[in-house]
């Protein structure tokens, strides 16, 4: 059997636990109030379209208290946590004030902090992580024409 | 922001001092004490070290001042200053080779002895205007530093005829232009980076961060960090690599250099001249980096600089890049060949040739380390790339390497790109102020 090679994509899992059930609901009404901004206004979706090494981020709610942050990027995340704090620092900032054992705050302020909390609260993977195009970045994706374009 | 004061930071961060010979100098701390005294005579006395402060005259040799880790205990550095550094530069570039390619042949179990010793501590730099004042001035600081020191190597390096380095390129001629400091380098119209990427106590370009200083501040303020760098260079490697590739793909030799590089030979940019290392008009030699790869140079599918050539990854300037930051991560770079020139005519001479270079940056781990990893050793920051590494400095291993010259019709493949640079040796270094070096020479003064 041929081993796959190493993709050059990554997953990301974050879990978030709300303080207290008030922070729980403040946590629900700040991703609800962003998720229903449209896409131009979405700090996020602006962010991450700047970025260009993520394929795909999605925010969930977990029971009763807790919010995941579940992401697929390329590359080196701890070298690129500059630009990740530059770019999406401020929805942060918002979310982790409610949560528990969150770093200080502003995080643009405390990057290795911030850091040590996502690499703390991420679930990884257990054994392989599958991609069906190990070779393929965003860019090289987004370079590649569509079938309706072609 | 405070304006920077020019006569506290060491002259090389911020400006080249176009010197022909230079050489560096690896000691041991051996009598703190009298190692004080040495560090009193390069912050105040006759062989004070060179400052950014503009000159009258330029000193015939100039000199610098750097200090590895393990150099801050053995002057008497107290342990919780020590950990107020950065972990990168605690762990030393021995210890940090992998993650920028220094593997196999460029691990540290091939660098250079002196440069893997632990007791190396101090790093001395001279720049001289003749090999008569380097002499002359490496024999005033033995005389300084004996008592307190003793020196574990050398190495020297000298400008090569036609101002080269080694594979015939023109080199040095793209510098960070840095804000609030005087000119030092070509003029551009790129975003310019603000001073607290290469001093400490600053604002970075970063949103709302400086970058931490070391403490007391009196130690850390106005100081940087360096990485230095043996790089051997195998010319005859690179030559029959480049005559290969000129036969397989019908290229001129010079296009197929310059297409590797971004530039021709004679620094004229890819971007501004496509065709021609001549053009008419000619490019006036202070707008050799005055390019971008977007606007209205643009070259946004590498079909005039190719997207994975070495001066486009070492600085893809508005080209998209992961993360965004085509225009960050800048180093100041301060590289003089060593070795003696190459000879077509007589290949294989066996001598040793390459670069003595320094990469300068207020953050090792953001600018000299991401510039390796992810930028020289990795594609995936850009379009197209994949896995492909520098076509110049990459670490390719067993002539595995491939590098792809796009062009509208389809890309030129190159194939069987080998390692042509090897790290002969490596010291991740501290740059003090001349404040700090006094502060050091005060820690151990009346033991």
């Amino acid at each position: 059997m041929t081993e796959q090679p190493q993709p050059v994509q990554n997953p990301l899992t974050v879990v978030m636990k709300a303080k207290s059930p008030e922070d729980n609901t403040a946590l629900r009404q700040v991703i609800t109030q962003l998720q229903a901004l449209p896409a131009e206004r979405n700090p996020v979706t602006i962010a991450l379209n700047k970025l260009g090494n993520v394929h795909f981020a999605r925010f969930a709610f977990l029971g009763e208290d807790q919010l995941l942050l579940i992401t697929t990027y390329d590359g080196d995340f701890v070298a690129y946590i500059n630009e990740f704090t530059d770019n999406i620092g401020d929805v942060f900032n918002t979310l982790l004030a409610h949560v528990e054992y969150g770093p200080p705050l502003p995080v643009e302020s405390h990057r290795q902090e911030f850091l040590d909390y996502i690499r703390a609260h991420d679930l990884r993977c257990v054994g392989t992580f599958y991609s069906a195009y190990p070779d393929r970045t965003v860019f090289d994706i987004l370079d590649t024409p569509s079938d309706s374009s072609r | 922001m405070a304006a920077v004061d020019l006569a506290d930071v060491q002259g090389f961060i911020l400006r080249g001092y176009t010197a022909p010979v230079a050489r560096c100098l690896g000691l041991s701390v051996r009598e703190s004490a009298a190692a004080s005294a040495f560090l009193t005579g390069l912050a105040d006395g006759d062989l004070a070290v060179t400052t950014a402060a503009p000159w009258a005259e330029k000193p015939g040799c100039c000199v610098n001042l750097g200090i590895t880790f393990p150099g801050l205990a053995a002057l008497g550095v107290p342990p919780g200053s020590q950990a107020s550094f950065p972990a990168e530069y605690a762990e030393g570039a021995a210890k940090r080779a992998a993650s920028v390619g220094d593997v196999g042949v460029s691990s540290p179990d091939q660098w250079l002895a002196w440069l893997v010793d632990p007791g190396l501590h101090l790093l001395v730099w001279l720049f001289a205007q003749s090999s008569e004042a380097l002499d002359a001035t490496t024999a005033q600081l033995q005389q300084a530093w004996s008592a307190g020191c003793v020196e574990l190597g050398r190495h020297d390096a000298a400008w090569l005829p036609g101002d080269v380095a080694h594979f015939g390129y023109r080199d040095g001629l793209s510098q960070p232009i840095i804000e609030d400091i005087p000119l030092a380098g070509l003029p551009d119209h790129l975003p310019p980076a603000p001073v607290g990427e290469f001093l400490l106590g600053y604002p970075s370009q970063h949103v709302g961060f400086s970058y931490p200083v070391p403490q007391p501040a009196q130690l850390g303020a106005n100081g940087s960090f360096a990485a230095l760098r043996v790089l051997e260079q195998d010319v005859d490697g690179f030559a029959e690599f480049v005559s290969a590739q000129a036969s397989a793909t019908g290229m001129p030799e010079e296009l197929i250099l310059a297409k590797l590089c971004g530039r021709w030979r004679n620094g004229v940019p890819l971007v501004l001249s496509p065709d021609t290392d001549t053009p008419d008009p000619p490019i006036p030699p202070d707008a050799l980096n005055d390019f971008d790869y977007v606007g209205e140079h643009h070259d946004e599918r590498g079909y005039h600089c190719p997207i994975g050539s070495h001066i486009r990854r070492m600085h893809p300037r508005g080209q998209r890049t992961a993360g965004g930051d085509g225009y960050l991560h800048r180093i100041v770079r301060r590289g003089i060949p060593y070795g003696p020139a190459y000879d077509p005519a007589h290949p294989r001479d066996g001598r040793a040739r390459g670069l003595l270079g320094l990469f300068i940056g207020v953050s090792l781990r953001d600018q000299f380390e991401f510039l390796m990893a992810q930028w020289a050793n990795d594609g995936t920051f850009a379009a197209g790339l994949g896995r492909t590494k520098d076509p110049v400095i990459g670490a390719h291993t067993d002539g595995a390497g491939t590098f792809s010259i796009p062009r509208p019709e389809g890309p030129v493949v190159l194939e069987g790109l080998s390692r042509f640079v090897t790290t002969r040796g490596g010291a991740y270094c501290f740059l003090p102020s001349v404040s700090a070096i006094r502060y050091l020479a005060g820690l151990r003064a009346n033991l």
